[in-house]
C-alpha cells in the first residue's frame, strides 16, 4: 500500500511540476506580433505594396519558407504554379525576368540572362537575343546559347515535361519535335526554329508575328541546362544553378535547403540578392501551423502566397499591429461566372445582361472570403495590376453592388423572358468558397425569376471533362459556368487571349468557357499581333470592355490574400506580377 | 512455434497479393466503370491548359491505355522483378521491390516509404511506449482502488482522452505548449541521428497527443480486466498463501488480465505503422500517414498502391507477433 502511495503521490507532484512551470515559462509572442530582438520601426499596413519594408543589405541567417503543398516540380523547365516561378529566380536565371521593385514597377519585363529586349526581323517572324556572356553555372562553367536552347527543346517531350507551359509548340516553327530525349543522336540540339549562331546569340523562328514573345521567355524555362547534366525526371532533385543559390539537399515532398552559389556574379543579377546564408523551404506543413509560426517568427514566409487561413486572419485584422505588418495585395488572379453564348436562352446578349446586373456581388465577395481575404468586387473582366487595366462599369458592379433588380427586369424582358428562365449552374463542388458563391448567385439569380439549378463536379476534372467540355455543356444546358483565370503575363493578351478569342474555344480544356466568338474581339487580337506590345497597351482595355459588352463574363472579383510579414524579414515588398513577396530579394535579420 | 511463423509468412504473402488485387481495383477499374477514360485519367497528372498531344504522351507514357490485367501485372512484376523506367536521357532500373513510379513526381514509390517510414515509426513506437505503460499503469491502480477519487478522476480523464478527436488535442496542444508558452517551439521532425535530442523533444507532443488517446482506452479496458481477475478465486488463494501483493498483482492478477490487451496493441500499432494519418497531418510531420493523404489528394494511384500494401503488411506482422504473444503471456496456449 505504501509503495502505491508513494507512486501515485510522485505522479501527482510531476504533473503539478510541469503545469506549474509550463504556466511561468514563455512569454505570449502572438498577441504583440513583433519577433524578439526586432528593432525595426512600426510600418503600416500595405506599406509593402509600393515600398520595401525592413530595406537591408544584411547578410546571414537562415530565411525559412513553409508551404502547405508541394510544388509541381523543383525542374525549372518542368513547372506552372506561380509561387514557383516566383521562387526559382533564387537558382534560376531565364532569358527575361520581372524587374525587382515594388507597385506597378513590378509588372516591367526586363532582361536578365539575355542583354536587352531583343531585336525582330522579317516581319516579326524571327526574334534575336544576346546572352551575357560571364554567367556561369554552380560547377563554374560558362553558359552559353545551347544551353538556352536545350532548355527549351527539353520541354517538347510532354511524356517527360508533363507540367510546363507549352507555349513553344504552338508559336515556334517545328512544332512536330518530339524533343532531345527520344532517338538522342538525331535530336539533340535538333529543333530548327531555334539557331545559336555563336555562344551568346540565340534566334527565335516564330509561325506568326507574336509582340509578347519576351514575356513568354520569361518563364523559367528558358533557364539555361547543360545537355550533359540533364537527368530528366530527375533534373528536379538538383537543377543546375545560374541564380545566387543552389541545391545543398533536397528530400523529395520535405524539405529543401539552397546554399549561397558561389560562381553567381551579382552584376549579371540584378533582379536578386543573396543575403542569407541557407534558406529552407519546409513542404506539407499543415497551414494553421504555417500561421502560428509566421505569427511568432519562426518561420519567415509562407510561400504558396495565397495568404494566412481564416483563423489567422481574424486574429491579424483584429490586431492593429499584426494588421500593420501585413499586405493585402492583388493575387493577379480574378474569379468569373461565365455565361455561355451558345446555351439557350443565355444565348441572347439580353438574358446574360440580365444576369449581369442581378448578381450581387457584396454576397459573392463575402463567399469568397470578404474584402480582405477574397478579394475586391470586380467590374473588368482584367484586375488593376494587368498591363492595360481600365477601370469601367457596364453593369453597375460598383455602384449597385448588392444587385440592379430593375435594369435586370428590364434586360429580361428584352430578351423575351419577363418572368424569368431556368438555366443550370456549374461549379467546383469540392471548394467551399465556390461553393457559396454559386450558392448566393443562385439567391440572388431568383430575386428576378431566373432558376439557377447548381450543378457541382469535381475540380480534378472540371475544366477537361465538365465546364470546360463544350458537349457537355450544351447537352446539359449549362448557361454559367463558375470558374477563375490567371494571366500566364500581365498584360491584357495574357489575361484576355485564352478567356475569349474566338479560336482558343476547345473540345476539352476549353479556357473560353462561355465560348464568345465575336469577331470584333477576334479582330481586335488579330491586330495586336501586327502592333507592338507598347502600342497594344491601348488595345487590352478596348477587348476586355467589348467582352463586357457582350456580357460573355460577369466578373465577380479581383482576388486577394492577406500576407503576413515577420519583422525580421527584410527587404519585404509585393512583386506585382507575382501578387506575392518577391523571393528573389528576401533577408532576414539575424 | 517455426512452422506457425512459416505458415503465417505464406499467408501474409496471399493476403497482400488478395489486398492488392482489391485496391487495384478500386482505384484503377472503378473509374473505367464510371465512365472516365485512359485519355481523361491521363489529364489529371498533366499541367495546366495542356494540348491533346501532351496528354496522350503521358498517357502511354503511365501505360493507362494499356488493358487493366497487363497493368496490374506489369506491377507486380516490378514487385517482384524491377522495372526499367525512361527519365528522359536515359533508363533507370527500378529493382525489388519496386512499387512503381509516381505518376506526379516521376520518383520510384518505394525510396519515398523507405524515407517516411522512420518518421512514422517515431511516432508510433514512443506513442505505444507510452500508452502501454500509462493505460496499463492506471488501470491497475484504478481497479486496486475502486470507487476512491483516484479511481473517477481518471476514468473521468480516460473518458475525455476517448472522446477528444486526435486533431483537437494535438491542435490544443500545438497552441498552448508551441505558440503560446513556447516550450516546444518549431515542432517538426528531425531525424533520430540527426539530433536525437531535438527528434525526442520535437516528438512529444505528437506522442502524448496520441498516447492520450490510446491511454484512456487501456487504462479502462485494464481495468475492467483486472476487476475480473482480482475477484478470483486463485487470487484469493495467492492471498492467503502470504504471497507479496505486488506479486498477486503483477503475476497473478494482471497477467491474466493481459490477453485482450496485447490483442489490441497489436492491432492499433499494426495500424499506426500504417501512417497516424490525423496526427501526422496535425504535426506536419512528413510520415506514410502524409504520405498517404497526399497520394489520395493527387490521385497517384502508385503511391496509393504502395501505401496500402506497406500497411496491410505492418497489420498482418503485428496481428502475427501478437498471435506469438500469446504463448508467453498465456502458459495455456501453444502452437
Amino acid at each position: 500500500m505504501k509503495r502505491r502511495s508513494i507512486f501515485a503521490a510522485t505522479a501527482l507532484g510531476a504533473m503539478a511540476a510541469l503545469l506549474i512551470s509550463a504556466c511561468s515559462s514563455g512569454g505570449s509572442s502572438s498577441s504583440s506580433g513583433s519577433t524578439p530582438g526586432s528593432t525595426t520601426a512600426a510600418v503600416a499596413f500595405n506599406a509593402g505594396l509600393n515600398s520595401v519594408v525592413n530595406p537591408s543589405s544584411q547578410k546571414g541567417g537562415t530565411l525559412t519558407f513553409d508551404n502547405s503543398s508541394t510544388p509541381d516540380s523543383f525542374d525549372p523547365g518542368n513547372t506552372y504554379y506561380a509561387w514557383v516561378l516566383n521562387f526559382d529566380r533564387l537558382f534560376a536565371m531565364p532569358l527575361f525576368t520581372y524587374k525587382s521593385c515594388p507597385g506597378t514597377c513590378g509588372l516591367q519585363l526586363v532582361p536578365d540572362l539575355a542583354t536587352d529586349m531583343g531585336t525582330t526581323s522579317d516581319n516579326g517572324l524571327t526574334w534575336t537575343f544576346h546572352i551575357q556572356s560571364d554567367v556561369k553555372f554552380e560547377d563554374g562553367t560558362t553558359v552559353t546559347s545551347q544551353d538556352v536552347k536545350y532548355a527549351i527543346e527539353r520541354t517538347y517531350d510532354r511524356s517527360v515535361m508533363a507540367n510546363g507551359p507549352t507555349y513553344y509548340q504552338v508559336l515556334l516553327k517545328d512544332p512536330t519535335y518530339p524533343g532531345p530525349y527520344k532517338d538522342r543522336a538525331k535530336n539533340l540540339m535538333g529543333l530548327t526554329s531555334v539557331q545559336t549562331p555563336n555562344a551568346t546569340t540565340i534566334v527565335f523562328n516564330l509561325q506568326a508575328p507574336f509582340p509578347d514573345f519576351p514575356y513568354v521567355l520569361a518563364f523559367p524555362n528558358t533557364a539555361p541546362v547543360p545537355p550533359a547534366k540533364d537527368t530528366g525526371t530527375n533534373y528536379q532533385l538538383h537543377p543546375m544553378s545560374t541564380g545566387p543559390y543552389k541545391f545543398q539537399s533536397y528530400q523529395l515532398n520535405k524539405q529543401l535547403v539552397l546554399v549561397p552559389n558561389t560562381e553567381w556574379n551579382p552584376a549579371t543579377d540584378p533582379n536578386a540578392k543573396q543575403l542569407p546564408s541557407k534558406i529552407i523551404m519546409n513542404l506539407n506543413v499543415n497551414q494553421a501551423d504555417i500561421d502560428n509560426r509566421l505569427l511568432a517568427g519562426d518561420i519567415q514566409v509562407d510561400s504558396a502566397g495565397t495568404g494566412v487561413a481564416a483563423a489567422a486572419q481574424a486574429k491579424i485584422l483584429s490586431n492593429p499591429t499584426l494588421k500593420a505588418d501585413s499586405d493585402d495585395p492583388y493575387t493577379g488572379f480574378a474569379f468569373f461566372a461565365y455565361l455561355n453564348t451558345k446555351v439557350a436562352p443565355m444565348n441572347n446578349v439580353h438574358c446574360r445582361e440580365a444576369v449581369e446586373y442581378a448578381v450581387n456581388k457584396v454576397n459573392t465577395q463575402t463567399a469568397y472570403g470578404g474584402p480582405y481575404a477574397g478579394g475586391a468586387i470586380a467590374s473588368t473582366v482584367m484586375p488593376p495590376n494587368i498591363v492595360g487595366y481600365k477601370k469601367f462599369d457596364l453593369y453597375n458592379a460598383l455602384t449597385q453592388s448588392t444587385g440592379d433588380v430593375t435594369a435586370a427586369k428590364q434586360q429580361l424582358a428584352m430578351c423575351g423572358q419577363p418572368n424569368g428562365f431556368t438555366t443550370n449552374l456549374a461549379y467546383r463542388s469540392d471548394r467551399p468558397k465556390e461553393t457559396a458563391a454559386a450558392t448566393a448567385i443562385q439567391a440572388s439569380l431568383a430575386l428576378v425569376g431566373i432558376k439557377a439549378t447548381l450543378k457541382g463536379y469535381p475540380a480534378g476534372s472540371y475544366y477537361t471533362d465538365f465546364a470546360g467540355a463544350p458537349a457537355y455543356v450544351h447537352s446539359h444546358d449549362i448557361g454559367i459556368a463558375m470558374g477563375g483565370w490567371g494571366a500566364d503575363w500581365p498584360d491584357g493578351f495574357g489575361f484576355l487571349d485564352e478567356l475569349s478569342a474566338g479560336n482558343t474555344i476547345a473540345p476539352t480544356g476549353n479556357t473560353n468557357i462561355e465560348e464568345l466568338n465575336d469577331p470584333v474581339v477576334n479582330n481586335m487580337f488579330k491586330q495586336s499581333n501586327s502592333q507592338t506590345a507598347t502600342a497594344n497597351q491601348a488595345l487590352w482595355p478596348q477587348i476586355d470592355e467589348q467582352i463586357m459588352k457582350d456580357a460573355g463574363i460577369l466578373p465577380l472579383i479581383y482576388a486577394k490574400a492577406l500576407l503576413y510579414r515577420p519583422t525580421n524579414l527584410t527587404n519585404v515588398y509585393v512583386q506585382a506580377y507575382y501578387g506575392m513577396f518577391n523571393y528573389a530579394v528576401l533577408g532576414v535579420q539575424s | 512455434m517455426l512452422f506457425f511463423i512459416t505458415r503465417r509468412l505464406i499467408l501474409t504473402v496471399f493476403l497482400l497479393l488478395l489486398v492488392s488485387m482489391i485496391t487495384f481495383a478500386i482505384f484503377f477499374l472503378v473509374p473505367r466503370l464510371a465512365g472516365q477514360n485512359a485519355y481523361e485519367l491521363a489529364a489529371q497528372y498533366v499541367g495546366r491548359n495542356p494540348t491533346p498531344g501532351a496528354i496522350k504522351a503521358v498517357e502511354i507514357k503511365l501505360g493507362l491505355n494499356d488493358p487493366l490485367y497487363l497493368q496490374y501485372g506489369r506491377y507486380i512484376k516490378g514487385i517482384v522483378a524491377g522495372i526499367h523506367y525512361n527519365n528522359g536521357p536515359d533508363v533507370s532500373y527500378c529493382p525489388f521491390p519496386c512499387f512503381g513510379y509516381s505518376f506526379r513526381n516521376d520518383q520510384p514509390v518505394w525510396p519515398q516509404l523507405i524515407s517516411d517510414a522512420p518518421v512514422t515509426l517515431s511516432i508510433a513506437i514512443g506513442a505505444a511506449v507510452l500508452w502501454l505503460i500509462g493505460g496499463v499503469a492506471i488501470g491497475v491502480l484504478s481497479a486496486l482502488r475502486r470507487g476512491s477519487f483516484f479511481d473517477r478522476l481518471s476514468m473521468g480523464i480516460a473518458l475525455a482522452g476517448v472522446s477528444l478527436p486526435v486533431f483537437f488535442t494535438g491542435l490544443v496542444s500545438l497552441e498552448l505548449f508551441s505558440y503560446k508558452w513556447a516550450i516546444f517551439p518549431n515542432v517538426h521532425y528531425v531525424g533520430i541521428t540527426t539530433n536525437p535530442l531535438l527528434w525526442a523533444r520535437n516528438l512529444v507532443l505528437p506522442w502524448l497527443t496520441l498516447a492520450f488517446l490510446y491511454a484512456a482506452l487501456y487504462a479502462r479496458l485494464t481495468r475492467a480486466g483486472m476487476l475480473e481477475t482480482m475477484g478470483e478465486d486463485y487470487i484469493r488463494t495467492a492471498r492467503a498463501k502470504g504471497l507479496p501483493e505486488r506479486r498477486v498483482v503483477l503475476k497473478h492478477g494482471l497477467r491474466a488480465a493481459l490477453t485482450p490487451i496485447v490483442t489490441i496493441f497489436g492491432l492499433d500499432l499494426g495500424l499506426l505503422l500504417g501512417g497516424a494519418i490525423l496526427t501526422e497531418t496535425t504535426f506536419s510531420m512528413p510520415g506514410l500517414g502524409q504520405f498517404t493523404i497526399l497520394a489520395i489528394q493527387n490521385q497517384d494511384l502508385p503511391e496509393i498502391m504502395g501505401v496500402v500494401m506497406i500497411a496491410s503488411f505492418f497489420i498482418v506482422i503485428a496481428n502475427m507477433i501478437v498471435d506469438i504473444m500469446y504463448a508467453v503471456v498465456d502458459p495455456r496456449v501453444r502452437f
